[in-house]
């Protein structure tokens, strides 16, 4: 084949290559063109979002807790910045704004080509800097986007919470989340993030060299609901406060101890309470302590302020979520039970007057050879001293551990006629072992140990040797019958042994106590407006379901409870309560923890008795005796709830 | 008086043979001053100082046209191997200075930042026209014509090693450049259909062991990828074929008019569209009339440069000159496919118009060469036909 007839086909090959590229313009510019040219012409429009206010927080008196200001905020748009460009502007922007260059490019890389993102928010010095450079920024722009303000700084924390960057994990959950805003990561911030974001707005427009030539009617960022609490902030202030006291009385009166040569253990820094309308299961009040300000997490914490409060546990809402054995306060339940079934006396032992339901409240209890190896002598840790024949109204006035074993072993050798779960029933139908339906995340369920639940354990425990064992290892013997022994029940009646409970769940089961037996989920929220006022929501705590509890027991109750404080184990606490303590109510607890722990001291009080309209539960954690340092804390509240002038919180009597 | 007749003759010859190919090189000046005005429009809305840039190069590019049309091609032949030589130690030098965009393409000189690859490509036609250009003889554009098969393994290995280190920077469009020059050379060279198979087979091989041992980046196998699924890399360069095609469909006939506010050209929305999406601000703006007055000013200029090879004076000035046509041809074709999405993304830019200042003296370059060959197809009276 001669050159020229290579060249020529050669020439034939690229004429047909110049074809090909030539009908496809044709194609795609004649053939498509027109719906192309349609579909680009909104193409050319730019859109972005511009950020709804969260709803404001108001308590039941109307006081603005929680709101939002605008503040000037660095975005970066990179339509508009060439890639050449951008190391100059991280580089500039990060020593602007201080940030680290690293974390800022990264920022810009996951926006994605064409993305849009908020750098940080600024102060007006800042904004104004940069607005002046704006020329020599492309694609850089200040706006004003809305910032939460925290007006009543770290008073309620645990109950409004506060914001936080989507996780990972939120994102799973609620996929088109804005990454760039920030989300309730806690309280009900988070709760009721949804109701209360706002839906955010878009703008629409056309820009060229950095100017926007060209606007649609944008949609307006629709601000979020508010939201109106039942929990009153002045009384949660008086609570708060109360708490530090107490938590101060507490490790003074460790300190003189100390001094005194007894065994402490460590001070603490720990304590939560509520504040519950036993009526309508209203939250009125609920503290945590320690706590921390959700103004630190508008704009981002930094990790070492994160990590401190981590550390010390200060997210942790203790009143929902603090695991302790209710202990003496519990005794109002077991009361109950043993009022409505009639519960039996253990038969056959000392000082137990089965005839006169009475027991002989002498600090210790001799048991009959228990075949399940239950101890034999029983001796009243905390409350020594002969108190001589008590009935139930004494036992409780005066908190008599020997009663209420006696009563546990009385149902425990009847448990074929009365159940072995009498007791434990009565608690869960009280709201122990499960959550009680609050309007706040992270609701811990606690445990309500039956005999049932300790073969469970056993059996996971024998299965899994290597995890950390929930039972004594001496209960998995095989030659005993069962891990759950008689003295457990004994135990559980008192409110101790592997019984946990909230400080909610313990107010939450003197209000169905105190109102008759009428079961609701409390509510920390009363209702939802929108930014115009209208109402969205009113939220009801809804009923759950009522027990039977007759209306002998319940006044008996009421006017016992009253007894504890005015003859009881918390008359000294409540001395100076001033008029009105007839019709206050209340029961101390001391919780035994471990060996080297002291223990956890209860107040539950409940108010006024004719008609109760609050119920009080207070812990301090470690704090000591329920009778000494908790009782003089709730005092002080119930003083503040029945408009006493509320007097300082000093050490009542050292009574279980 | 005859004497006097006929050497006036010999000199008009002389003088109408010493002209240069103007069209060629009026084309070339056409396409690279429209060029500027689409990198004009396509880099107005940040101001970067692109279209001076390209002035710089262009004007650059016009003293290498007319350097290299004045010198004698022929003289090339000798100084082929040094110039090979020098164009590896530039393409291993790439990897010793810090990639830009993850790619070790350039080795910068503080102005600018030169590209060895694209010279690389000149170097390789004049020397493949050396190697496969027959000895000296009288007949050489006449004779029948046998490539032996140790020259085509010759002519392989001149373009596998270079084409293997581009490949490395990594530049896929680059290394088929040098295997379409290499297949259309081999062609021209009188290749036989039997030799044809054995390169395509070979090639096909090459492929499919691409394929097969991953050889390709996972960035270069989604540019392949995103031609029949667009919607892989949304954000990337799926992105960008689909704002590439959207501008040039709306741009329709007659185009949405030069510099129109309303366009994506103006707009920045198309990535890299003063580069190698030149041709979609063309398209967009001047539409269906403007991107074939393109591909007709390409047409033209391959249509010259065939007519240079057919009137070469030996087969050696043919090779060359149809060697730069092919690579045109395949800059054009590729280039203009990628933005009408019947190419995949491999960065090939476009001939004189596409931002690049290597890549513009690289084919200025190569026109001169083409000229010089113009200009020497007729033996001066006087001169040897056979030197």
């Amino acid at each position: 084949m001669k050159f020229a007839v290579r060249l020529s086909i050669l020439g034939v090959a690229f004429v047909v290559m110049f074809s090909v590229i030539g009908l496809r313009l044709w194609f795609v510019q004649v053939a498509q063109g027109p719906d192309i040219a349609q579909a680009a012409e909104e193409q050319t429009w730019l859109s972005k979002s511009t950020q709804a206010p969260r709803g404001d927080i108001y308590d039941r008196n109307g006081n603005l807790l929680v709101t939002s200001r605008l503040v000037p905020a660095v975005y970066v748009d990179r339509t508009f910045i060439q890639p050449e460009q951008r190391p100059e502007l991280i580089q500039r922007l990060s020593s602007m704004l201080t940030l680290d260059p690293h974390q800022l490019d990264a920022a810009y890389e996951e926006a994605g080509t064409n993305g849009r993102f908020q750098v940080a928010t600024v102060n007006n010095e800042i904004a104004y800097q940069i607005t002046e450079q704006l020329h020599s920024l492309p694609g850089v722009e200040v706006v004003k986007v809305p910032e939460r303000v925290y007006l009543a700084g770290p008073t309620m924390s645990h109950v409004i919470g506060h914001l936080g960057l989507p996780d990972e994990s939120d994102l799973e959950e609620r996929p088109d989340l804005d990454t760039s805003v920030r989300i309730g990561k806690l309280g009900i911030e988070a709760y009721y993030d949804e109701m209360i974001q706002g839906t955010s707005g878009v703008q629409e427009f056309r820009v060229r060299r950095g100017n926007i030539i060209d606007q649609r009617p944008a949609a307006e960022p629709i601000p979020g609901n508010s939201i109106i609490l039942n929990a009153d902030s002045d009384l949660q202030q008086v609570v708060e406060l109360a708490l530090e006291e107490g938590i101060a009385l507490s490790n003074e009166v460790k300190d003189e101890l100390r001094a005194e040569g007894e065994e402490v253990f460590a001070d603490t820094d720990r304590a939560a309470a509520v504040v519950l309308d036993p009526q309508t299961f209203e939250v009125l009040a609920l503290a945590s302590v320690p706590d921390f300000d959700p103004q630190q997490f508008v704009g981002g914490i930094d990790s070492d302020s994160f990590e401190a409060l981590n550390e010390s546990l200060a997210f942790n809402n203790r009143a929902v979520s603090g695991l302790y054995p209710p202990a003496s306060t519990f005794k109002a339940i077991t009361y109950t039970a043993i009022q409505e079934e009639n519960l039996p006396f253990p038969s056959d032992i000392e000082g137990v007057d089965a005839a006169n339901r009475q027991i002989h409240c002498d600090g210790q209890l001799e048991l009959p050879e228990l075949a399940d190896g239950s101890p034999q002598v029983r001796n009243d840790w905390y409350a020594p001293g002969n108190k001589g024949w008590l009935d139930i109204h004494g036992a409780l006035e005066q908190s008599c551990n020997l009663f209420f074993w006696s009563l546990g072993l009385g149902t425990w050798e009847n448990r074929e006629t009365v159940g072995e779960n009498v007791i434990q029933d009565w608690a869960k139908s009280l709201g122990y072992g499960s959550e009680t339906g609050i309007d706040l995340a992270s609701e811990a369920p606690g445990i309500v140990p039956t005999r049932q639940l300790f073969e469970e354990w056993a059996a996971y425990q024998i299965e899994n040797p290597d995890e950390p064992p929930r039972l004594d290892p001496g209960r998995l013997d095989p030659a005993l019958a069962s891990p759950w022994f008689g003295g457990d029940l004994m135990d559980f009646a008192i409110g101790q042994g592997n019984f946990t409970s909230t400080p909610l769940q313990v107010a939450v089961s003197y209000s169905i106590l105190a109102n008759g037996g009428t079961v609701m989920e409390p509510r920390i929220v009363d209702r939802i407006v929108d930014s115009n006022g209208e109402l969205v929501e009113d939220i009801t705590p809804p009923v759950v379901g009522t027990v039977d509890i007759s209306e002998t027991t319940r006044t008996e109750l009421l006017t016992d409870l009253n007894r504890v404080v005015t003859s009881g184990t918390a008359q000294a606490a409540f001395s100076e309560f001033g008029p009105g303590l007839e019709l206050v109510g209340g029961k101390t607890g001391t919780a035994q923890t471990t060996a080297t722990r002291d223990n956890h001291a209860w107040f539950v009080g409940v108010a006024p008795i004719d008609d109760p309209q609050f119920v009080v539960a207070v812990i301090i954690e470690e704090g000591g005796s329920g009778g000494a340092i908790a009782a003089p804390v709730a005092r002080h509240i119930l003083q503040y709830l029945m408009s006493n002038e509320p007097t300082p919180i000093t050490e009542g009597e050292r009574a279980d | 008086m005859t004497a006097v007749l006929s050497r006036l003759r010999e000199v008009a010859v002389v003088r109408r043979n010493n002209r240069s190919d103007w069209l060629l090189f009026g084309t070339m000046l056409a396409l690279s001053g429209f060029g500027l005005l689409m990198i004009y429009s396509a880099t107005q809305a940040v101001g970067t100082f692109s279209m001076e840039r390209q002035m710089i190069f262009v004007a650059a590019g016009l003293i290498i046209f007319s350097i290299a049309s004045n010198i004698d091609y022929r003289e090339y032949r000798s100084i082929v191997p040094a110039a090979s030589l020098i164009i590896l130690v530039l393409l291993v030098a790439v990897f010793f200075f810090p990639p830009i965009n993850e790619v070790n393409r350039w080795i910068p000189l503080g102005f600018f930042n030169l590209q060895p690859a694209e010279f690389a490509k000149v170097v390789v036609i004049v020397a493949l026209a050396t190697l496969l250009a027959p000895p000296l003889s009288r007949d050489e554009m006449t004779g029948p014509r046998v490539l032996s098969w140790a020259k085509m393994g010759q002519a392989c290995l001149l373009v596998t090693v270079p084409g293997f280190l581009i490949l490395r920077e990594p530049d896929l469009g680059t290394t088929m450049v040098f295997g379409f020059i290499l297949f259309t050379m081999l062609f021209l060279a009188g290749a036989t259909w039997r030799q044809m198979a054995t390169l395509s087979a070979a090639v096909v091989g090459g492929v499919a062991a691409v394929f097969q041992f991953d050889l390709l980046s996972e960035y270069q196998m989604n540019r392949i990828r995103v031609l029949f699924d667009q919607t892989i890399e949304p954000e990337g360069i799926g992105y960008q074929l689909v704002q590439s095609k959207s501008a040039i469909g709306s741009g329709q006939l007659v185009g949405k008019g030069l510099f129109a506010e309303d366009s994506f050209t103006a707009f920045q929305y198309v990535p890299e569209q003063e580069t190698d999406f030149i041709f979609t601000a063309v398209a967009e703006q001047l539409g269906l009339v403007g991107g074939l007055m393109v591909i007709v000013a390409f047409v033209v200029i391959v249509w010259r440069l065939f007519v240079i090879a057919s009137n070469s004076r030996d087969r050696y000035g043919a090779l060359i000159a149809a060697g730069i046509a092919s690579m045109i041809v395949f800059h054009a074709f590729v280039n203009i496919g990628m933005t009408v999405g019947i190419m995949p993304v491999t960065g090939l830019p476009l001939p004189f118009l596409s931002l690049g200042g290597s890549f513009y003296m690289s084919m200025s370059l190569a026109l001169g060469i083409a000229n010089s060959v113009w200009l020497m197809r007729t033996p001066v009276p006087g001169e040897n036909q056979l030197t």
